[in-house]
C-alpha cells in the first residue's frame, strides 16, 4: 500500500439497512444470512421475532437516539450502537461486516451520523453503504403520508426497488422517476422477492464515493424541474483544483447554517499541489474527509461534489464551489 | 524504586507471571480472597490464574462483556452477549444465574461485607438484583439503556448510568423509584465516592459529570481529549482517577472540590493516551494502563511512577487489583494478560 493508502484495511465494513415497514427487509435480511458467500455478518435487529436466524452474532437492540451536546439539534446519534459497535470490536476475528437494520419508521441520519461522532467507532469501522428496501407498489403513497420515506432514499447509496411484479412496467418506471427525483446518484436494483445478489448490496465501499461516480454516467445531467420543499439531489463539478482551506472554510459554513436541509453532501476534491483525491462526505452538518488513493496519470482531476437534501438553491451553491478554487 | 523506564519490564519480569491468551481482555478480577486472577476475553473464554496454572473456562458462546469476583471468598460471575449470567467456581465450574436470550448482559458487579451478599447486572435497561444463592430480588427499569453500573460502599444503594443522567436505587427499598440524577446527554460509566456522597459519570462528550449527594450540586469535569473508560475514587476518596488524557487525571474531592479546582496529572508526557485506571485498595496510589501497552504504579502523595511493564503489548484494556492491594491484573486488547505481585520479599 502507498503512503495514499487509508487506514481502511482494518476498519470493519458496515451496512445500513433501511426501508419502510412492509417493504421486505426482513425477507432480504434473512436472505443474505442463509445465503452461502463465504462470509459472515454481524447483524443489529431491532424487530426480534421476524428473523428467523438465531446465531451469536444476531444483536438485538432497541433504537437509542440522542442529541450530542454540541448546540446543534440535528447532531442526534444512535447510542445504542456505540456500544454494540464497540463490543463487537472485541470480536472482530469473528466476523466480516456489520449489517445494521433500522426500523421502518427510522430517520437514517442518527445511525449515520454515529459513524462521524464516536471516536472508537470512526477508528474501528467504515460506513460502506447505505442500502434502503422500497416497496414498487406502496411507495408513491409513503412519500405522500410520511417524511421518513423520503429520508430513507435521500440517505440511500443502493436502493432495492422490491416488490416490482405487483405493478406494470409503467408504474415500475415511474416510481423509479420519483425515486431518482430524491437522489439521482443511488444505485438502483429491481427486484421482486428481494432477489438481488448479496455481492450487489454488501462491501461497496459507496459511502467513500469513488463507486458513484464511476458507475453514474449521467452525473452532470440537470434537473428539468425542481420544487425545493421536496428532498432533491444536485451535482457540481469544477475543473481547476481547489484550495483546501478556501474549501473548508465555505463547507463549513454552509453546513453550519444550512446543516438542516441537507441532508447528504458527497464529493471528490483535487486540491492544489496535492496527488491524492479527497474523499468528503457529510450528513447534516456532520462532515468527514479523506485523502485517499492518487489521481490515475492522464485522469481529469475535476473536483465533484454532490448534494442531496432540500432547498437547495443551485446558483448558489455553484458560486460558492467555484470560489474556492486556488487561484 | 531504582527501576528507570529503560528496564520497565523488571517488575513484570521478576514478579509477573503472564501469557498471550490470543484475544481483546475485557475484564481483569480478583476473587475475593485475592487468590486468582480471572481474564474475560473477546472470544467468550474467561482464563483463571493461581499462581503459575492458567485454566480455560469456555465462559459464553460470543464474547464475554464483564467480569466481576463472585460474593464468595474464591470464584467470579461473567455476562457476555450470549446473554448469559454465570458463576464460575475456582475449579471452573460453570453455573448459570439467568439468561435473557438475545440480549447482552453488558455489566455484572456484586457486593459482599459480613452475611450480606449481593449480584446484580444490567441487560438493556434493566438491572436485575439477586441475593447471594442466586435468587432474584428485584428488577430495577431504567427510561434507557444501563450504560454503567456500581454499588456504594455499604451495598445498600446501587446507582446506574443512563441517557440523561444516573438513578440511584435504595437495594432494600419496597417503594422502587430512584433518586434520579439528571444531565442531559449520554453518561456511559458511573463511580460512586466510598463516603456515598458523590456520583460521577462519564459522558459521551470527552466529559465527566457529577452530582453531590447532600446538597445536589452538579459538578462538571472536562477537558479529555478522549472518552473516558475507567473512573474509580481512591480508597479515602480524595481523588477521582480517570482515564481519558494523555496522563492519569486525578479530581480532588476535598475541600469543596473539585469545583474550582484543577485536576493533578500523573504519569504524563509521551502523547500516549491512558486507557485505563485501578486505584490501589489501600494506599493513595493508582495503576494506570496506556495505548502504547506501559503500565505504571503511580503514588499521588509523591507523584513517583514505577513501571510495571513495558510498551509494545498492546492498548491496556482491563486492570484490577486484589483486594489486599499486592497483585495486579492487567490485560490489552492483543489478548496480552499478567499479574505482578508487589509482595515484600
Amino acid at each position: 500500500m502507498s503512503d495514499a493508502a487509508k487506514p481502511t484495511a482494518d476498519q470493519v465494513p458496515v451496512t445500513v439497512l433501511t426501508g419502510y415497514l412492509g417493504a421486505g427487509k426482513t425477507t432480504l435480511l434473512n436472505r443474505i444470512l442463509t445465503e452461502q458467500h463465504g462470509r459472515k455478518y454481524a447483524v443489529v435487529i431491532n424487530e426480534f421475532g421476524e428473523l428467523g436466524v438465531d446465531n451469536d452474532l444476531v444483536v438485538d437492540t432497541d433504537e437509542e437516539v440522542f442529541e450530542m451536546n454540541n448546540g446543534c439539534i440535528c447532531c442526534t446519534v444512535r447510542g445504542d450502537l456505540i456500544r454494540i459497535v464497540g463490543g463487537l470490536m472485541k470480536r472482530r476475528d469473528k466476523f466480516d461486516g456489520i449489517i445494521i437494520e433500522t426500523t421502518g419508521l427510522a430517520d437514517p441520519a442518527p445511525v449515520a451520523q454515529t459513524f462521524f461522532v464516536d471516536e472508537t467507532v470512526r477508528t474501528k469501522t467504515r460506513l460502506d453503504a447505505i442500502v434502503t428496501v422500497v416497496d414498487a407498489k406502496n411507495l408513491p403513497a409513503r412519500l405522500i403520508d410520511s417524511a421518513e420515506a423520503a429520508g430513507q432514499i435521500a440517505f440511500a447509496d443502493v436502493i432495492v426497488l422490491n416488490k416490482t411484479d405487483l405493478v406494470s412496467p409503467d408504474e415500475l418506471d415511474a416510481v423509479e422517476a420519483q425515486i431518482r427525483r430524491i437522489n439521482k446518484f443511488a444505485t438502483i436494483h429491481r427486484t421482486s422477492r428481494g432477489n438481488v445478489p448479496v455481492t450487489e448490496l454488501l462491501e461497496q465501499r459507496a459511502f467513500d464515493l469513488e463507486r458513484v461516480l464511476e458507475h453514474t454516467p449521467n452525473f452532470l445531467i440537470e434537473d428539468t424541474h425542481e420544487h425545493n420543499e421536496e428532498v432533491a439531489s444536485m451535482s457540481f463539478e469544477v475543473a481547476e483544483p481547489l484550495d483546501q482551506e478556501k474549501f473548508n472554510a465555505w463547507i463549513g459554513a454552509l453546513l453550519a447554517e444550512k446543516g438542516g436541509d441537507m441532508l447528504r453532501t458527497k464529493g471528490i476534491l483535487s486540491y492544489a499541489g496535492e496527488d491524492r483525491r479527497f474523499a468528503f462526505q457529510a450528513v447534516h452538518m456532520m462532515a468527514d474527509g479523506d485523502f485517499i488513493g492518487k489521481w490515475k496519470a492522464g485522469e481529469p482531476r475535476v473536483s465533484r461534489l454532490v448534494f442531496i437534501g432540500r432547498n437547495l438553491n443551485r446558483p448558489q451553491l455553484r458560486r460558492g464551489f467555484e470560489s474556492t478554487r486556488a487561484k | 524504586m531504582s527501576q528507570t523506564l529503560s528496564n520497565a519490564d523488571h517488575l513484570l519480569t521478576t514478579r509477573g507471571v503472564s501469557a498471550q491468551l490470543g484475544a481483546f481482555v475485557v475484564a481483569a478480577s480478583f476473587d475475593r480472597a485475592g487468590a486468582q486472577a480471572a481474564f474475560a476475553l473477546g472470544d467468550g473464554s474467561v482464563r483463571l490464574l493461581a499462581g503459575e496454572a492458567w485454566l480455560t473456562v469456555p465462559a459464553h458462546d460470543g464474547g464475554a462483556l464483564t467480569l466481576a469476583a463472585d460474593t464468595t471468598p474464591s470464584g467470579f460471575v461473567s455476562g457476555g452477549d450470549d446473554g448469559r449470567l454465570i458463576r464460575i467456581g475456582r475449579d471452573g465450574a460453570v453455573r448459570e444465574v439467568a439468561s435473557y436470550g438475545m440480549k447482552w448482559v453488558e455489566h455484572a458487579i456484586s457486593f459482599a461485607e459480613g452475611k450480606a451478599a449481593l449480584l446484580a447486572c444490567s441487560v438493556g435497561k434493566h438491572v436485575h438484583i439477586f441475593d447471594g444463592a442466586g435468587a432474584k430480588l428485584k428488577t430495577l427499569t431504567h427510561p434507557s439503556s444501563v450504560t454503567g453500573l456500581v454499588f456504594d460502599a455499604k451495598g445498600k444503594r446501587i446507582a446506574a448510568s443512563h441517557y440523561n443522567g444516573a438513578s440511584l436505587w435504595f437495594v432494600a427499598s419496597k417503594s422502587d423509584s430512584p433518586r434520579l440524577l439528571e444531565w442531559k446527554g449520554s453518561h456511559i460509566g458511573i463511580a460512586i465516592s466510598p463516603d456515598g456522597d458523590a456520583v460521577v459519570t462519564a459522558m459521551q462528550e470527552n466529559a465527566l459529570h457529577g452530582w453531590r449527594l447532600s446538597d445536589g450540586q452538579h459538578m462538571r469535569m472536562s477537558g479529555y481529549p478522549a472518552k473516558t473508560a475507567a473512573l474509580a475514587f481512591t480508597r479515602s476518596g480524595k481523588w477521582l482517577a480517570t482515564s481519558g488524557a494523555e496522563s492519569v487525571v486525578l479530581w480532588p474531592f476535598t475541600g469543596g472540590g473539585p469545583m474550582g479546582k484543577s485536576p493533578t496529572e500523573l504519569a504524563g508526557g509521551d502523547e500516549t493516551l491512558c486507557t485505563f485506571i485501578a486505584p490501589h485498595p489501600q494506599q493513595e496510589a493508582v495503576a494506570a494502563g496506556f495505548s502504547d501497552g506501559l503500565v505504571v504504579l503511580a503514588e499521588i502523595g509523591s507523584s513517583r511512577i514505577l513501571p510495571v511493564a513495558a510498551t509494545g503489548r498492546g492498548s491496556v484494556s482491563a486492570m484490577a487489583w486484589s483486594p489486599d492491594g499486592t497483585k495486579l491484573a492487567f490485560g490489552t486488547e492483543t489478548g496480552f494478560a499478567a499479574v505482578v505481585d508487589f509482595t515484600k520479599r
